[in-house]
Order: C-alpha cells, then structure tokens, then sequence
C-alpha cells in the first residue's frame, strides 16, 4: 500500500540525509522505526507526507504517486489525503477547542455536515478518553491529553497510514504511559502504522515490523523480535546496548 | 476679562465650535483605518509569502513611507502630483488626506501584521498541511485567528497614530477639530485657550478608543 522507491533527501550539497530508501508496507502493518539520532528516521517520515520535500524519488501510498523530481502541489494534497500525522509537539490548534481540533479536517477537507463532523469527532474523543475535556482549548490540556486529542484529530481524516512522529518524546515521563497505551489500542483495531520512536520496548510490543536506520539507510528491516531480540548488525547491537543500559 | 491670559469664557466659546468637527475628524479616522487596514493585510501577506517581484516593490514602498514624514507626502501628492494628474487636482482635500493617511499608516500596519503573521508556530501549519487542508484554509482558518491577538496591541498604537496624523488635514484646508480651531484662533488671537481646547477634544477620543481597544484585547486573550 505505501512504495517508497530510490528516496534521496538531501539539505545541502554536503548533508545527505536519506540515501536511497527502499521501502515496501502492506495494509495493517505497524511498523516502528528505530534508530540513532540524526540518522534520519523523521526526515523520512515527513518526506511520506511531503512535509520534507524530498530531493529525488516516488512516493505512492494507495493511489497516488508523486515524484519528487516533477512534484505538483495537487498531487501533494492527494497524497496528504493518504495520511496523517500525529506530531512530537502535538501541534493542536491553539485557536481551537479539543472538539474543534477533531472536527477541522472533517468540515474543512472532507466536506462533512458541522452535525456529522461532531458526531464523529466526539467518537474518536471517547476512544481516547478524552470526550469530557471536548470543550478545552490545548492551553489547558498536560501533554499527554494534547497528545491524545492530537492522535484523534490524526484518526478523524480515516487515513490509510498514521504516521507518529516520536510522539512521546516531548512529554513528562509520567505522561507517556497514557499516549502510548492509546497507540497501542488504535494499532490492535487494525490500523496502518509508521511510527518513528525512542521507546524501544513499546516498539518491540506494538509493532509487526521493525526498521533500524543507521545514516540515512535502511540497516535492518524485519520482525521486532528478530531485530529486538536478536539483533545481527553490529551498529544496531551497539544501538540497542546503549538503551538497555539506560 | 478678555485680557486675561486665559479667558475661560472664550474657551467655554471655542470648545462647542471644536467639537462640533468632531464628525470631519472621526471620519477621516475612519476610512484611512479601514484601507490602512486592508491595504496593510496584503503587504503583509506579500512580504510573508515572499512574492516574487511584488515583494520587492512592497519593501520599497514601505521603506519610503516610513522614511518620509506624513506632511511633505501631503503636499508632495496634492500640489506636486496635481500638475500631471486631473483627477488629483479635482480631488477633495478630504480625500487627498485620507488616501496619504492609508498610503502612510498602511506601510505601519503592514509591519504590525507581519510580524504577527511570523509569530504563528510553524507547527500549525504543518499540522494543517498534514491533514490535506489548502493554503487559504490554513490562513483564515489557524494563521490569521492566532496572529490577530499578537497583532492587536501594535495596530491599536498605528490607529491611535492615525487620529492624530488626521490633524494633518488642516494643511489642505480641511475644517475638522484641528482646521477649524486654526482658522478660529488666527481671529481671535486666543491661542491658548483654542489650542487647550483642541488638545482635549483629542485626548477624549484616544482615551475613549483606548478603553474599547483594551475591552476588546482581553477579550481575545480570555478565549484560549
């Protein structure tokens, strides 16, 4: 469902930091991506959704292919219709309420009735336990219920692909516990999941797939507890040591 | 009594005369705000979306109005401008003042606006970008809501500034508070008890303006 071919990003003439990504998920798959620091992982998770242009490339996820070489910005919306994104620093927004936030995209992009758009978006609020916060504005939400209200808002569009960007890593770590214990329930209904994250023991529960990105490749791609459990890189073996002892 | 330095009874004259303007000053205020306003919001947007080519005009533009005072701008487009362009020599003084206001204020306000527009998280766009929304929707519907409560307190000051750059208008011969005063005093030779008068008139109505403007930005801060 999602084909990532030849994917190159680079920022300037010196800084490459995707180098020929290759990348094939199916319908379902939950696949976490780990991987040192710099090395990459969100670049390529916002080059999913255009956020980062790539330099070079195909990008198609359902039915919409882009090339980043001739790229329009109608074929960018089609493909952030695909998708969508719960960022590290929640980005809700601020002039909305919680309700608001869930309800935007719905009204705004998909064209839904303001009576439908609430109905739906209440929904997806009590799935993330947050319906009794609905009429807060994110000013008085903690992180992890931003967070949880940002995931709803994400699964208001019905992408075919989530993409988490280290949603947790800009939270208190009292609140993690809560947002990925949402992730957790959203992936076990079956949805289509790239999250790039530093939690590597969620990742090894939640996931289906793992990838580890060592400078802007690929190193190692396979089940959690092969990956996890067994690493054979030695890059990923010294990676995977260094959390442990943390 | 009337060699008093001041007459009390003459400023108790006088007083009613000024204000009886008012309503030549307050809108004069009123139309150079709102294309002020209008012309200022699309400065903004050129400079903030870096339009080619307009944005290099508009950098101009605002570098020469804000470099050049309000006065010679007046004189320089009704006496100068008029000997190439008839439709300025049959234009009325009141609306040569309050197109020079709009030009002058409006390159204040852009500034004002722009850095408002700056001050939005860029996270806000991406999210909005995320979700499939369109660059308009993204601005009327999360960049402009969050900037007018930044931009607010900056355009208040440039409104006040225009209540008093109206005072300007007496050099086309316009009679609003300030003309009127003038043309008064030069009778009389009562300055101080003219000129106290026309100060009040005007520190009333940015008084009054402050307090709603102040209202209105507590507002805005209360919602979120």
């Amino acid at each position: 469902m999602i084909q990532v071919d030849h994917l190159y990003k680079k920022f300037d003439e010196n800084t490459e930091v995707l180098k020929d990504i290759n990348l094939h998920i199916s319908k379902n798959e939950v696949v976490s991506i780990l991987g040192p620091s710099g090395t990459g992982k969100s670049t390529l998770l916002r080059c999913l959704n255009y956020l980062c242009v790539p330099t070079k490339g195909v990008i198609r996820i359902g039915d919409t292919t882009v090339d980043a070489e001739h790229h329009k910005k109608s074929d960018v919306r089609a493909l952030r219709r695909h998708s969508s994104m719960v960022f590290q620093n929640y980005n809700l927004f601020k002039n909305m309420t919680a309700l608001q936030n869930v309800m935007e995209a719905l009204i705004q992009v998909q064209k839904k009735s303001k009576k439908e758009a609430e109905e739906r978006a209440i929904e997806l609020l009590e799935k993330v336990g947050m319906a009794d916060r609905k009429d807060f504005y994110p000013s008085k939400l903690s992180g992890g219920q931003q967070q949880r209200v940002g995931i709803a808002r994400a699964l208001a569009v019905s992408p075919d692909v989530i993409l988490f960007d280290e949603p947790t890593s800009a939270l208190d770590p009292e609140l993690v516990g809560e947002v990925l214990n949402t992730i957790q329930k959203i992936a076990e209904d079956g949805a289509t999941m790239i999250l790039v994250t530093h939690e590597i023991r969620f990742a090894r529960e939640v996931s289906s797939r793992v990838l580890f990105m060592d400078e802007g490749r690929i190193a190692a791609d396979g089940k959690p507890e092969d990956i996890i459990s067994h690493p054979q890189n030695p890059r990923l073996q010294q990676f995977l040591k260094y959390f442990a002892q943390t | 009594m009337s060699n008093n330095i001041f007459s009390v009874s003459y400023f108790l004259e006088i007083f009613p005369k000024v204000v009886g303007k008012l309503d030549v000053t307050l809108y004069l205020t009123l139309i150079a705000m709102i294309c002020a306003l209008i012309l200022g919001t699309i400065l903004a947007i050129i400079a903030f979306y870096r339009v080619p080519v307009l944005y290099q005009i508009s950098r101009v533009y605002i570098a020469f109005m804000r470099g050049t005072p309000a006065a010679p701008q007046l004189f320089f487009f009704y006496y100068g401008l008029a000997l190439i362009s008839t439709t300025i020599t049959n234009m009325s003084a009141t609306t040569a003042v309050a197109i020079i206001i709009s030009l002058n204020m409006g390159a204040f306000m852009s500034e004002s606006i722009r850095a408002a527009l700056m001050s939005v998280d860029v996270g806000q766009r991406e999210a909005a970008a995320s979700l499939g929304m369109n660059g308009l929707q993204t601005v009327i519907r999360v960049i402009l809501p969050q900037a007018i409560r930044v931009a607010l307190p900056p355009l208040f000051n440039d409104i006040i500034n225009i209540i008093k750059m109206t005072s300007l208008a007496f050099m086309l011969g316009v009679k609003d508070i300030m003309g009127v005063g003038r043309s008064e005093a030069a009778l009389s030779l009562r300055y101080f008890e003219t000129y106290a008068a026309i100060m009040i008139v005007y520190f009333v109505v940015i008084m009054i303006f402050s307090f709603f403007s102040k209202k209105l930005e507590k507002i805005c801060n209360e919602a979120y």
